[in-house]
This record gives C-alpha cells, structure tokens and sequence, in this order.
C-alpha cells in the first residue's frame, strides 16, 4: 500500500517535472512556458510530500491525550509538509513577479511569442553595435 | 553576544519592509535607510563567534543512533562569515549613498530590493541548513530580478524576464535535489547530513546520491552565474544600474561560495565532485575572458570579466586543499571589491558621457584623472598585478595548483590573468588615453562625489588586503581547516 502510493506521487511527479520542461524549454507563448515552471516547481513540492507519506499515518499534531510512544510511531514525517509550505510561499511570488514583468512586456510588444519579446533584445544591441 | 546573530538577516530585512511601506515620505526612507547602511557593517564587527539555534532549540542525541542533531535552524557565525558580511556590509552603505545622493526623491520599493538582497546573502552565508538556504536563494533572485527590472536601461525587463524564467527553471531542480537528500537522511541540516554520511548510515555511491548532486550542482550554476549561465549573468550586470550592478556581482559572489561551501562539506566524499567543480571553473574562466575581449559595451565587459574570476573562486575550492580553498575564498573577498570598484567607476563614466560604446569614447583622462586613476589601479588588481590584492589571491592560486601537482591549471591561471590585463588595458586605452572623438560631448564634467568616495573606500581595502594579507587569510584558513576536519 504504502509503495504503491509513494510510487504513484513518485510518477506524477517526474510527469509534472518533465511536461514543465517541455514547456518551459520549446513552447514559445511565454503564458505556456510560465504554467510550465509551474508544473515543475508543483512537480518537486509533490516530490516533497511523497518523502513524509506514511501509510495509515496520523496527522503529526500531538494532541494532550496521545501517548508520545505511539504518537511517535504513528505519525507521518512533518518536516516536509513544512518545506513544502515554505516553498509554495515562493512559488507563488516567483509567479507573481514573472506574470508582472509579462504584462510590462505585452503592454510593450502587444505579443506573447517569446520569439519576439526577447530575441528583438539581442537584435536591437546587434543594431546599435 | 550571540543574539547579534540573527539581527545581521533581521536588520536589513525589517528596513526594507519599512522602506517600502512608508515609500510616500520621502525625507524618513532617505534617513532610514542611511542610518542602517551604516548599522549594517557594524553589526558583524560587534558581534561574537559562535551558533545561533531558533527558538532556543538546542541540539540533541539520537537515542537509537548515537547521533547529535539539530532541530532548529542554526546560524555559525566564524571569521569567515564575519568577513564577508562586514564587506557586503560596506559595500551596501557605499551603493546606498551613492543612490541617496543621487536622486532627489528615491523610490522605497528600490531600497528594499536593495536591503532584502542583503538580508539574503546575509542569510545565505550564515545558514547551516541547505533548505533555509535554498529559501534565502529564491528571495535572493527575486531581488536581484526588481533590481535589474527597476533600472532605466533599454531592455532591462526584457534581461530580468529571461534571467527569472531560467531561475525558475534552476530552483525548483535544487528543491528536487534537496528532496533527495531529505528522503535519504531525513534531516536538512548540513552537519547532522555530514554526520549521518561519516556514520556510515548513508551510501555515498547511490545513484539517488548522485542524483541529488546532480541536480544541487544545477541550481549552484545558476546562481554563480557559471557556464551556461554566464552570458545571463553578464547580461543582468550590463542592464542594471551601475551601482545596483556593482552590488549584484557581490550578490552572485556570495551567494556562489556559500552554496559551494555546504555542497562541499556534503559530497566531498565523491572525487567526481571536485573534478566538476574544477571543469565548469576553467571553462567559466577561458569562456569569460575570452567573451569579454570582443565586447565594445563595457558594462558587458566587465560582467564577463566578473563571470571569468568566478571561475578561479571555483577552481580554489575545488582543488580542495586548505590553502587552495582559502585561495579561493580570498579570491572570493577581492572580487567582490575589486569588481564592484570598476561597476562604480565605469558607472561614473556613463553619467559624465551618455555613452557605453568603448569605440566611442576617448581622450577621458584629461576630463576625470581621478576616477580613470582609481579604475586603472582597479583593472590592474582584477589583472593580478602586485602589490594589489588580486595578486597575492591569484599567486595563492598558482600555488595551490602546483601543490595539487597540476602546473596545468597554474599555468592557465597565469594566462588568464594575462587575457584580463590585456582586456583591461584596451578598454582603458581607448577609453581614457586615446584621442578624443570629435562628436563625443562629455555632458557633464563633475563625478557625484559619492562615486568618487565609494570608489576610494574600495581602494583603499584593496591596496590593504593587497600588502597585508594575513589580516584575512589566516582566518579563512582556520576557518576551512575547521571544515576539513
């Protein structure tokens, strides 16, 4: 039980990481490669999660009647759900940041073809040059 | 008086968040954030040696295994780290005048991304925990993004866009990474990782190992600004303004040798970990000096030449000797000075011209002695010429390899010091000594006066360091003996 889940948070989330790539690397609508940074850095916080997965576990809060013996016995790895809040946090402001800079930029080029946004950088130092 | 610890990280990220939110009033941000620009060097200079746990956890024995670990954040706090705060301290307080003096109404949200990346490099250097470095990374990259995006240069939001997409892409592959060695040791905290491997607990050769500092070793590329990252790194420089650029290439400084200082204590036990280290740090060298060579833009110059002394930082630590590390660190401090000096002083030229094109310009001596002075006597210490600074860590260096038994790396070292003398002395050549162009204006004849200030401070640490070195070495070295062990 406990393998098949792990396992199956273990897939998902090299699919997620390896669509985000994908999309991140060869898509060239900068709103698609943004949601392809999302897939992966969601793909590594899954990951994360995987790791404190434990079967039949309890949620790691100690309440006043547990006992600390079997509390410790029976409940799921903390630390990673702590990790994995913290690095939501900063997903969601990288997000934020990089969908700012995209409204900038559309404003500017009325496009979202990275093709266009950011290779006519290198062209217009060529020109200058 | 350990307390003073956390405050290096709680000092500069309190006042940004106060700078931006009473960015309205102009005449309180200006005073505040002078008045901590000031606080921030002094506060590691006051400070004691020694470990911060938060929220008092101390460390504990593991009843079954015999091994003390940490359940708190822990801050170490040595001489080394002492070091580079204080300087990434004072070189905050010159970026902060030069801007303050600058500008008559400053932008609050400008000095908090100034702060917050203090703050960040701050906790980078401090942190013992590789997940609280990884936080302070991503907040580190965030400031540097609005710092390159604030500025007023053609393109820059373009260059902050692509750097952020590829940071975005390079984060989340050390998070993965991190992962991996929380699934395999249960813990985040360096020393408890070093001390599961040293107990044997942890197979050193796994492939999920290996894995992980693979991916680690990924993210570590992106934020040194290494090959393939280079060309990003220089361009995020060549768009940011010269004073926020003088501060990001500290910035990328830390930032690589606090990660390559915990990546080392934890896989130094994998040969192949040094060998790549060494690889990316020649070809980060050859490529750097080389690219910088054929640009005329010489902001773009001299972030190459900044990514290409990236690589002799990483050529020290990973011949991985006490002094070849020691070199490299040493390598490390006078980069961050020299490199800066020349952002401020090539800064200052861009204000009195208008004009990057190193093609266009000419016959500046005559117009501003001093700032060509100190920007020669700062190129010369970048080249390795004696007695500055650059020379006694680049001659560590060539030491360092021959000691390794590889005259090999010595001798490209040489050679590309050789490579920067000559970049150098060919901007400055035709920059300042060659006839100027008649269609050149040089609009404005006075240097601010806070560039000239802060590039004086900065030679003088540089002529310093470069006569009495031992005031920093043998600390350093204590301090990687320390981590050797």
């Amino acid at each position: 039980m406990m393998a098949e889940t792990q396992l199956a948070i273990l897939f998902t989330s090299i699919a997620l990481v390896v669509i985000g790539l994908y999309a991140a690397i060869f898509v060239d609508n900068i709103i698609k490669k943004i949601i392809g940074i999302s897939f992966i850095e969601e793909g590594a916080n899954l990951f994360i999660v995987g790791i404190g997965y434990k079967a039949g576990g309890i949620v790691p809060i100690l309440m006043p009647n547990m006992d600390p013996t079997w509390f410790a016995s029976n409940a799921s790895y903390p630390l990673p759900y702590g990790l994995v809040l913290t690095s939501i946090v900063i997903g969601a402001s990288t997000l934020a940041v990089m969908l700012a800079l995209v409204m900038v930029l559309y404003k500017k080029y009325g496009t979202l073809s990275t093709k266009v946004m950011l290779a006519d950088t290198s062209k217009q130092e060529e020109y200058n040059e | 008086m350990n307390e003073l610890i956390p405050l290096m990280v709680i000092v500069p990220m309190m006042a940004a968040l106060l700078l931006s939110a009473f960015s309205k009033f102009n005449r309180v941000i200006k005073v505040l954030a002078f008045v901590v620009a000031i606080i921030l060097p002094i506060i590691p200079i006051a400070s004691n040696y020694g470990l911060h746990f938060f929220g008092g956890y101390q460390p504990m024995v593991d009843n079954v295994t015999n091994i003390v670990y940490h359940p708190a954040i822990t801050y170490s706090f040595t001489f080394m780290q002492q070091i580079f705060i204080a300087m990434i301290g004072i070189l905050t307080f010159l970026v902060i005048f030069i801007y303050l003096t600058k500008y008559k109404k400053v932008s609050g949200s400008y000095l908090f991304l100034l702060f917050m990346g203090t703050a960040s490099v701050t906790a980078l250097i401090l942190t013992d925990d590789i997940f609280h470095m990884f936080v302070f990374f991503e907040i580190l990259a965030l400031a540097q993004v609005g710092i390159v995006a604030a500025s007023s240069i053609d393109y820059s939001t373009e260059m902050a866009l692509k750097y952020m997409i590829l940071g975005s892409i390079g984060s989340p592959m050390m998070l993965l990474g991190i992962g991996f060695l929380l699934a395999m040791t249960g813990t985040v905290n360096v020393t408890d990782i070093v001390a599961i491997i040293r107990g044997g607990l942890l197979d050193v050769t796994s492939p999920v190992f290996l894995t992980s500092l693979a991916l680690i070793f990924f993210g570590w590329l992106y934020a040194s600004g290494l090959p393939p990252f280079h060309t990003i790194k220089s361009g995020i420089y060549s768009k940011a303004e010269p004073h926020g650029a003088a501060l990001l290439q500290s910035f990328t400084v830390i930032s690589m040798i606090s990660i390559v200082i915990l990546m080392f204590r934890i896989y130094s036990y994998l040969p192949i970990f040094e060998f790549l280290i060494v690889l990316f740090s020649v070809i980060a060298m050859i490529l750097g000096v080389s690219m910088a060579l054929t640009q005329t833009d010489f902001r773009r110059m001299i972030g190459f030449l900044a990514v290409g002394e990236l690589g002799f930082i990483g050529l020290g630590i990973g011949l991985g000797t006490q002094f070849a590390i020691t070199a490299g660190l040493f390598q490390a401090l006078n980069e961050i000075v020299i490199t800066a000096l020349l952002f401020i002083g090539f800064g200052a030229i861009v204000h009195a011209t208008n004009e990057v094109d190193t093609r266009k310009l000419g016959g500046l001596l005559a117009y501003h002695p001093k700032v060509g002075i100190m920007l020669l006597i700062g190129g010369l210490a970048m080249a390795g010429v004696p007695p500055l600074s650059g020379f006694q860590s680049k001659l560590m260096l060539v030491q360092a390899s021959l000691n390794c038994g590889y005259p090999e790396l010595s001798i490209l070292t040489i050679m590309v010091s050789i490579a920067t003398f000559v970049v150098f002395v060919k901007t400055f050549y035709s920059m300042f000594l060659s006839p100027k162009p008649h269609d050149l204006e040089v609009v404005d004849n006075d240097v601010p006066r806070a560039m000239v200030f802060a590039m004086a401070i900065l030679l003088i640490v540089i002529i310093a360091l470069g006569i009495f070195p031992d005031i920093v070495t043998n600390g350093i070295s204590n301090y990687v003996g320390g981590m050797l062990l």
